[in-house]
């Protein structure tokens, strides 16, 4: 597995004044669920948010099929492939279930609506709410929408910011559950706390903290590894 | 009672004039948080290109056209070089549309010279249909037709296509529709250019139904739509077309029965507006 | 004041101020004489306007209504009663306190809302009076407007120019105190941060409020001057121009400097006194207002610091708040 997707090298992004990313790096190889740790406010949101072209990349390359996509505008970068779940999920509230996926289809084609079809299978809540207001759905219903909105197209990788935040347990497996039937087409950059969630689904992991990445390996490693998971992680 | 029915009529027709102008403001509000000092400079250059080619070619449709035409590309222009360089500043985008409107102005009489013109309607839409004792002014039906009709066009744009979705989804997330690979930049101008569309549509409309045209007619009636805006509700398009309906009525009212409060009207009905209502009668808080 | 805590500033304007008593003995060119007069009283109007958009960060497209209300009630006065100073005084104690009615409703009704609101209903408030002043035409005359007649000692130029003088002098010192006094550091405070202000326990609005009625009043001194100036009124004194030219004359020098304004004023009013010496070579040089609109435009975009703006961020090396904008930005 050498054929990296998404590659990024010494990243360094600005929030106005502020210096977040100090040095970012890591692949994203293709297939499987790379997973993104780190304490809160170390910088895995904005990670994401740079990589979609919502933060200016300052200095560092973010290389996506090969291609530099750090100076591209959010909209080329998502049409190069990328699917984006942001950490509040990013419903449209006064649009309907039916109307957010509308405004993410990008095609009509039967491709499209075989992924709709396959996604509505996975989740048949939104099916079953598919007319109500996204600000009306609970908590998980969103982030299944904000799923399926990212999905639909045909996307290459799929990133996604802590799905599994404010939800009851219950959810999250289902959460995790879809998670895991998507990994089996498509490549997934995960942000997650959750380290069941995380450990289950993740094949490879980078921890950031303070900004730049300290620790890569294999999910496997990272289970036994009690000392890093305490020093970063803070998970005794 | 057919006095109530004409000046009813009367007071739909501008409402229904009044909402066109006020339609491509709340838009262009709506969607990009720009409030555009410029739109009543937008108005009078429809009403002027439009009238000029009516009056050369013979033909209304003619001039509602090249109006249109005016609008949507004065509003490119508008866009690229006025509000994109200050976009996401309130104080210069506020400060610089003002001036850009009397610039547009002063154009209008470099170009068409300063002194006022008539206007006359087509002749098909001259004269009056006679429904029983009531009197009613075709030019002024035609009007209140147009006026439905883009509200009805509008929303269903809004409501029921992808282009009006996104343009919707892009008021409540901006970032979200750029993330799904929508340039929303080019939604912004598109949106920009309609709006300007709007508001020259008004002009070439409301130049017939005054019968006269001149420069400063622009910032005068645009304070009338900000008027409608703000009871309205900015940003929310049924809430324009209901205060553009109750400002027009209200007006025709007055200027019939209190001709002497006629002008303060509008003020009066904004004031009770603003103090117990901030947000406008349609307007999220 | 003690002399020696006095600023370097404090002195180079002194010295300023005596050269302009000077003047009149050297120009003694009567059109020139009265560009620099009205050079005074613009500079007082854009003073005033400096303690809304520079100080206190609120734009206002009304203001002229303070400017012609001021214009009006002079003219009016002086028409109606005899033409001694003592009409006059009760001219500016009128215009004074309609000025002070109307900002104050007008600022307690409309300034709590956002700022395209309240530049919108200021512009709607000022057609307003520009509208019923051409129709009350039995008051105002209309749009042709009526002379009147002044008291021997206000007819003279000199003495005329003596008073303009002194006044922009009175408020260039006084508003410059007002400004700095902690008072002041509230409203900077307010352009600074609104939401940060109103939380650290300020009453937001009574700062504005109290803001806009200063400011109204020195415009209305202005329109007083003004009408004083020219001996005639009509209902230009309400127009739409007047606001962009007050808006270049700030903006151009640089807001938020009270210099700034009156050096603003002294450019656009040189221009305009020079353009409409063009006008017999091209008519296109009528339309001055393009020429104003295009440089304001530029302005705001460019070189949003303005001219006073600008030197003091290149002498003292810290960034100054221009036109910046403390809400949230919307556009990318
Ligand atoms: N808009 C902002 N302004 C200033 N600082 C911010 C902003 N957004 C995030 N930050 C800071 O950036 C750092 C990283 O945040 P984030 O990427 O959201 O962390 P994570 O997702 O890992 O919890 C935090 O210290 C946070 O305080
Ligand atoms: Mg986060």
């Amino acid at each position: 597995m050498s054929s990296s997707l998404l590659k990024l090298d010494q990243v360094e992004a600005y929030i106005q004044k502020f210096h977040i990313l100090q040095g970012v790096s890591f692949e994203v190889e293709k297939g499987g669920v790379t997973v993104l740790l780190g304490r809160n406010g170390a910088g895995k949101t904005t990670t994401l948010r740079t990589i979609m072209g919502l933060n200016q990349v300052g200095k560092g390359t973010i290389t996506f099929n090969g291609e530099n996509i750090g100076d591209l505008q959010t909209h080329q970068i998502a049409n190069k492939g990328i699917g984006y779940v942001p950490e509040d999920q990013g419903v449209f509230g006064d649009l309907t279930v039916g109307e957010n996926m509308r405004v993410a289809m990008k095609k009509e084609d039967e491709e499209t609506t075989r992924r709709m079809e396959w996604v509505l299978e996975l989740f048949p809540d939104l099916k079953k709410f598919w007319k109500k207001p996204g600000g009306a759905l609970s908590g998980g219903q969103k982030q299944m929408l904000a799923i399926a909105r990212a999905y639909v197209n045909e996307n290459e990788l799929l990133l996604i910011d802590e799905p599994s935040k404010g939800l009851a347990p219950i959810i999250v497996d289902k959460v995790t559950e879809s998670i895991e039937q998507m990994k089996e087409n498509t490549t997934i950059l995960l942000v997650e706390q959750n380290f069941m969630m995380a450990s289950k689904i993740g094949n490879q992991f980078f921890i950031i903290d303070d900004g730049k990445t300290v620790h890569k390996g294999q999910m496997e490693e990272l289970k036994q590894d009690k000392v890093l998971m305490k020093k970063y992680l803070g998970i005794a | 009672m057919d006095l109530i029915i004409s000046l009813t009529v009367n007071g739909l027709a501008t409402g229904m004039l009044i909402f066109l102008l006020a339609a491509g403001l709340t838009l262009i509000f709506g969607l990009m948080s720009v409030l555009n000092f410029a739109h009543g400079g937008l108005f009078i250059w429809g009403a002027y290109t439009g009238v000029w080619s009516f009056q050369m070619t013979g033909s209304f449709i003619v001039g509602i056209i090249v109006a249109i035409i005016t609008g949507l590309l004065l509003g490119l222009v508008t866009e690229r070089l006025i509000i994109r360089p200050v976009y996401g500043n309130h104080i210069q985008q506020i400060l610089i549309t003002l001036g850009f409107m009397l610039v547009l102005q002063e154009f209008i009489k470099v170009v068409f010279g300063p002194d006022q013109k008539a206007v006359f309607p087509p002749e098909i839409l001259q004269g009056s249909f006679l429904v029983g004792d009531i009197v009613l002014i075709k030019y002024r039906l035609f009007i209140i037709a147009v006026g439905l009709l883009i509200f009805i066009v509008s929303s269903f744009i809004l409501k029921r296509t992808r282009v009006g979705l996104i343009v919707r989804a892009g008021v409540m997330n901006k970032e979200m529709v750029q993330s799904l690979g929508i340039n929303i930049k080019l939604v912004f101008m598109l949106v920009f250019m309609v709006g300007a569309g709007l508001a020259a549509l008004s002009g070439i409309m409301h130049a017939v139904y005054s019968g006269v045209i001149y420069a400063e007619m622009g910032l005068e009636f645009s304070i009338l739509a900000f008027i409608v805006v703000v009871i309205g509700g900015m940003g929310s398009f049924s809430g324009s077309l209901f205060a553009a309906i109750l400002v027009g009525l209200a007006q025709a009212f007055m200027a019939y029965y209190v001709p002497a409060l006629s002008l303060a009207v509008n003020m009066l009905l904004m004031t009770v507006v603003l103090i117990f209502r901030p947000q406008g009668l349609f307007g999220k808080e | 004041m003690n002399i020696r805590r006095m600023e370097k500033s404090t002195w180079i304007f002194i010295i300023i101020s005596l050269l302009l008593f000077i003047v009149p003995f050297i120009v003694t060119g009567r059109s020139m004489q009265f560009t620099i007069i009205q050079i005074f009283i613009f500079a007082i109007f854009a003073m005033s306007y400096d303690i809304l958009l520079g100080f206190t960060g609120i734009i206002s497209f009304g203001h002229v209504m303070f400017f012609g209300i001021g214009a009006y009630s002079t003219a009016v006065i002086m028409d109606r009663m005899d033409a001694t100073v003592m009409s006059f005084f009760v001219a500016i104690l009128i215009a004074v306190f309609i000025a002070v009615i109307v900002s104050f409703i007008v600022g307690v009704l409309t300034l709590r809302l956002k700022s395209h609101f309240y530049a919108m209903l200021t512009l709607a408030l000022a057609g307003l009076f520009l509208v019923a002043a051409e129709k009350w035409r039995s008051l105002t005359g209309g749009n042709d407007g009526f002379t009147f007649r002044l008291p021997e000692i206000l007819r003279d130029s000199h003495n005329l120019y003596m008073l303009c003088l002194v006044s922009l002098l009175l408020f260039f010192f006084g508003l410059r105190r007002f400004t700095k006094s902690p008072f002041g550091r509230v409203l900077m405070a307010i352009r600074e941060n609104e939401a940060r202000t109103e939380s650290l326990g300020y009453k937001v609005l009574h700062y504005k409020v109290i803001a806009s009625v200063v400011a109204g009043v020195v415009a209305s001194i202005a329109g007083v001057l003004y009408a004083l100036s020219l001996r005639f009124v009509n209902t230009g004194v309400f127009a739409t121009d007047l606001t962009i030219d007050v808006l270049l004359m700030t903006i151009i020098g640089g807001v938020g400097t009270l210099v700034g304004p009156i050096l603003g004023a002294g450019l656009v009013e040189f221009a305009h006194h020079w353009l409409s010496g063009l006008s017999d070579v091209h008519w296109i040089f009528d339309r001055w207002i393009i020429l104003y609109g295009t440089v304001y435009i530029l302005v705001v975009i460019f070189f949003p610091l303005g001219i006073v703006g600008t030197i003091q961020s290149k002498l003292t090396n810290r960034p100054v708040k221009g036109l910046q904008d403390n809400r949230k930005a919307v556009g990318k």
